[in-house]
């Protein structure tokens, strides 16, 4: 059955129009990826190298680099990323996909948002949206708040789900929101 | 923080349509009918539905006349008879009213929770999320546009 996803309210908190808005690109995503098989899910729309799998665990690598590794800064690798396997490649998670279940891919997909989720759960009942994150910018070298991460992924999904549309649409014919 | 996505997303399609002619404009990327020029005037109109029409309750732009009657999607199909040159002013145009009328909501008292003049399926939006579906409708549209611009020139990360 199709993921269900829930609008996001019309006049919410801040916290609530923010949160309600990635759980709907996280459902899109899954809604874009699910129905597939393997190589459905490795289909190139040439140019382009993307692929719907690539984009699932391109999303799971987002989730957990921002939330898990820069907001509560954890030092290590996710369990399901090889050791060095950046190293070889540096779009791994893209290329790899191919070699990954749609199960697979959904399991990593799911478990890291949850995860994200979690992190966010915990960070709202200390210091809210203004939270910083333990990592600060490479670039700037000043932390991240929150608020400023959530906004940034949900620009992040609702860009790679503009990917995800016209992927999906190359490989079954299924277009909408 | 909200206003500099959006500005920011507002930069990105402006750069992921610029140096193209007017075929490149009107080259799809099949199955996908849609194109840079359709997607530039479709957000020209977006941002004037949610800011003047929705948020204000101001009536259509003068320049759309009675082109939806015809076509539901006007504003994709029509684009290709426009300049590039002229598909740009108007957007810059409609920004920055959107701009005045956004700055004048959040000069009031209830600013982000504000709510807007016209219904959403019988309930009112508030201008936060205005700005957060608008921050997402472009960011999405951008998506597409990555993978067409590529398919036209080959640019990415643009």
């Amino acid at each position: 059955m199709a993921t269900q996803r829930t609008d996001p309210p019309l006049a919410a908190s801040e916290v609530d129009t923010l949160r309600a808005y990635l759980a709907y690109h996280r459902d899109t995503m899954r809604r874009k990826t699910e129905g597939l098989d393997q190589a459905q899910l490795s289909q190139v729309h040439p140019p382009s190298t993307l692929t719907l799998g690539g984009l699932l665990k391109h999303a799971a690598l987002n989730d957990d680099w921002w939330f898990c590794r820069v907001f509560e800064g954890r030092e290590t690798e996710p369990d399901w990323v090889p050791a060095g396997a950046f190293d070889e490649d540096e779009d791994w998670e893209l290329s790899s996909a191919r070699d990954d279940s749609p199960a697979e891919l959904r399991r990593i997909f799911d478990e890291t948002a949850a995860a994200a989720d979690a992190a966010i759960d915990r960070a709202l009942a200390k210091d809210g949206l203004d939270t910083l994150s333990v990592t600060p910018s490479r670039r700037e070298g000043t932390p991240f708040s929150l608020r400023w991460i959530i906004l940034h992924m949900i620009e992040e999904y609702a860009r790679h789900n503009g990917h995800a549309d016209l992927l999906r649409e190359a490989v079954d014919g299924q277009v909408g929101e | 923080m909200l206003r500099s996505f959006l500005d920011y997303y507002r930069a990105t399609i402006l750069r992921q349509t610029e140096g193209l002619d007017a075929v490149q404009l009107a080259t799809p990327l099949p199955p996908t009918t849609m194109t840079l020029g359709g997607m530039l005037k479709h957000l020209t109109w977006v941002e004037s539905w949610w800011f003047r029409r929705v948020l204000n309750g101001l009536p259509e732009l003068a320049w759309v006349g009675d082109g939806f009657a015809a076509d539901p999607d006007w504003e994709w199909t029509s684009a290709k008879d426009d300049t590039w040159e002229l598909l740009v002013s108007r957007y810059r145009e409609v920004v920055a009213e959107c701009d005045a009328i956004l700055d004048a909501a959040l000069a009031t008292p209830e600013g982000l929770d504000l709510l807007a003049q016209r219904p959403r399926h019988g309930s009112y939006a508030s201008v936060r999320w205005i700005l957060v579906h608008l921050l997402e409708e472009y960011a999405r549209h951008a998506g597409h546009a990555d993978l067409i611009r590529e398919a036209i020139d080959g640019k990415t990360d643009v």
